[in-house]
């Protein structure tokens, strides 16, 4: 039994990290609390349904279009409102506001033009493989082996030039201006990198289990827990959070019930930004430096 | 009439919670997202108080604004220690844990079953239980809430929640310690909320726990954010506009299908160009700039 628990909680855990880190590297570097993020991710979940309901496209071809999507939905909410807003030097609350601005015109769009209903893209059960002594299904080995993927890219990123550069601007951009950099451009950049993470995990998530226009609300949410449960200074911290919260939610289900999920996550978030705000990975910080 | 009368009933209980978010948020600076979690400890105190022990609404509404306020305290001593970012995500997690437990202890809420059948106000011997009675009630409130703040916020208490909010460590050096001032802010912000939780109880004489979600908090935030805040007649512009543009919207003969959409994108669109042009909103004072 446990074996199995944790194996599907690695899966889900796998999925909720590629989502955090994408916001997590968004909330380091330029310090937005990108609430849009998951407005993001439901665009992509409804591109991806749009593209193989309604035009019965080949799905690499769908995926690519729903990936593009989300990354050009990302760099349209920095150009359009946070760019004006980071102009007039103006606290982080006001670009949460604005964000949450966002999220709320997006998700009513989607609703309108796709109705509230729940859709899906896979009727009935699906395949499942047996591991060892664990049954997954074809989605969860689809969503493990992107996560091992997403991984591996991410490090490798990290160790490039450009990876280097990303931590220089997180921790200080106007220095990166300094050396002759386009801050405006790199912006662009960690926000389309960002958004395409999103909707990897969204491509995934809502092709196994469906979407309806609020699944974006709950991928954020999850996002910010993972990013402070992992801890924020460090891109790291979120992939772990993101682990970390899908197998504790596993065991949670578990040893007591669905219903109380919610509840176990966000008492953890509490418990995290009281008693270990620098996050599992995080160096011992002051409350007030974090 | 009766319509009038309701949307009147509605506008008295949204500003009682506007003016208590105002408090916190636009007086003290403190963007707090679990003040729907109040509204609802509010509506469930006085409902339970009532239907469990055939309390008076008068005296369970006393007591809810006590307990609220009790309750503040533990969502207020961890997280008003957090700043900025960290203290709306506090606030945030607040929330969903005091609507997860609203939605899942049913033996004590009924849970989403909801609870109905919740007695109408009554006081000496007089009934509210007709549209312009609850008009009378509601907006009586909603005056005294409104006199409260201004009260509050123009004493020398008020100036100190707004030099915490400009500058906290200006607030120290002139010995005034910001978090007991906060704490009290909050702890006010959250009985009043619990006075239109109340209310709004003994309107509908039903509640259930999706009227007090995250997506409700987010609502007032967004009422103040349009209105704006810092002072007594931002919160007031917000609570009249985002209350009455449902039903024009409805008088505009778009279909109910598409007119909540339609609704919140209006919303949206306000938020996102208030926030870039105009961050005090459309009447206030103070918009985290």
């Amino acid at each position: 039994m446990l074996p199995q628990l944790l194996a599907n909680g690695l899966c889900a855990g796998a999925l909720y990290a590629i989502v955090a880190l994408g916001f997590g590297i968004i909330y380091r570097s330029t310090g937005v609390f990108h609430f849009a993020h998951g407005a993001i991710y439901t665009i992509a979940a409804y591109l991806t349904y749009l593209m193989l309901v309604a035009t019965n496209i080949w799905w690499p071809v769908a995926v690519a279009v729903a990936l593009l999507g989300a990354a050009f939905s990302g760099v349209l909410a920095e150009l359009l409102v946070y760019r004006p807003i980071q102009k007039r030097r103006a606290s982080p609350l006001a670009a949460l506001i604005g964000s949450f601005g966002i999220y709320l015109f997006a998700v009513n769009l989607i609703a309108l033009i796709a109705g509230n209903e729940t859709k899906v893209l896979r009727p009935g059960v699906d395949i499942t493989f047996e591991v060892g002594s664990v049954i997954l299904t074809r989605f969860q080995l689809l969503g493990f082996a992107t996560f091992v993927v997403t991984l591996v890219a991410f490090f490798l990123f990290k160790k490039s030039r450009l990876g280097r550069l990303l931590t220089a601007f997180s921790d200080n951009p106007a220095l990166v201006e300094v050396l002759g950099w386009n801050a405006s451009v790199i912006r662009i950049a960690i926000f389309a990198a960002g958004s395409l993470l999103a909707g990897i995990s969204a491509i995934i998530s809502v092709m196994d289990i469906g979407m309806d226009p609020h699944v974006g609300m709950s991928a954020l949410l999850i996002s910010a827990v993972a990013v402070v449960v992992g801890g924020v200074k460090l891109f790291e911290g979120a992939i772990v959070g993101g682990v970390v919260l899908g197998i504790v939610q596993s065991l949670v289900v578990w040893q007591f019930s669905v219903r109380w999920m919610d509840v176990f996550t966000f008492s953890i978030l509490v418990l995290f930004l009281v008693l270990r705000p620098q996050g599992l990975l995080g160096k011992k910080v002051r409350l007030e430096e974090v | 009439m009766n319509y009038l009368l309701h949307i009147l009933v509605m506008i008295g209980i949204y500003l009682i919670l506007t003016q208590s978010l105002n408090l916190v948020m636009g007086y003290t600076g403190l963007l707090s997202v679990c003040h729907a979690a109040f509204y609802g400890i509010g509506a469930y105190a006085s409902t339970l108080l009532m239907t469990s022990w055939g309390v008076n609404f008068f005296v369970a509404l006393i007591a809810s604004i006590v307990i609220s306020m009790l309750l503040s305290f533990v969502v207020s001593i961890p997280t008003l220690r957090l700043r900025g970012d960290y203290f709306v995500l506090g606030t945030l997690g607040f929330q969903a844990i005091i609507f997860g437990i609203m939605y899942n202890w049913i033996s004590f809420t009924r849970g989403p079953y909801g609870i109905p059948g919740i007695p109408s106000p009554s006081l000496f011997g007089f009934v509210f239980d007709s549209p312009s009675s609850y008009v009378s009630l509601t907006t009586a409130f909603a005056l005294l809430t409104v006199g409260f703040v201004y009260l509050i916020t123009s004493s020398q208490f008020g100036r100190v929640l707004k030099t915490i909010r400009e500058d906290e460590i200006a607030s120290q050096a002139i010995g005034k310690d910001p978090l007991f001032f906060k704490t009290t802010s909050f702890a006010l912000g959250a009985g009043v909320a619990a006075i239109a939780g109340s209310l709004y109880a003994g309107y509908m004489r039903y509640i259930d726990p999706t009227s007090f979600t995250i997506a409700e908090s987010l609502f007032l935030i967004t009422i103040l954010a349009i209105g704006g805040s810092g002072n007594i007649k931002g919160p007031i512009v917000g609570t009249v506009i985002l209350v009455v543009l449902p039903e024009v919207l409805r008088f505009l003969q778009i279909p109910d299908t598409v007119a909540p959409n339609i609704r919140m994108m209006l919303y949206a669109l306000a938020l996102i160009l208030l926030v870039i042009y105009r961050p005090r909103g459309l009447a206030g004072e103070y918009g985290f700039e």
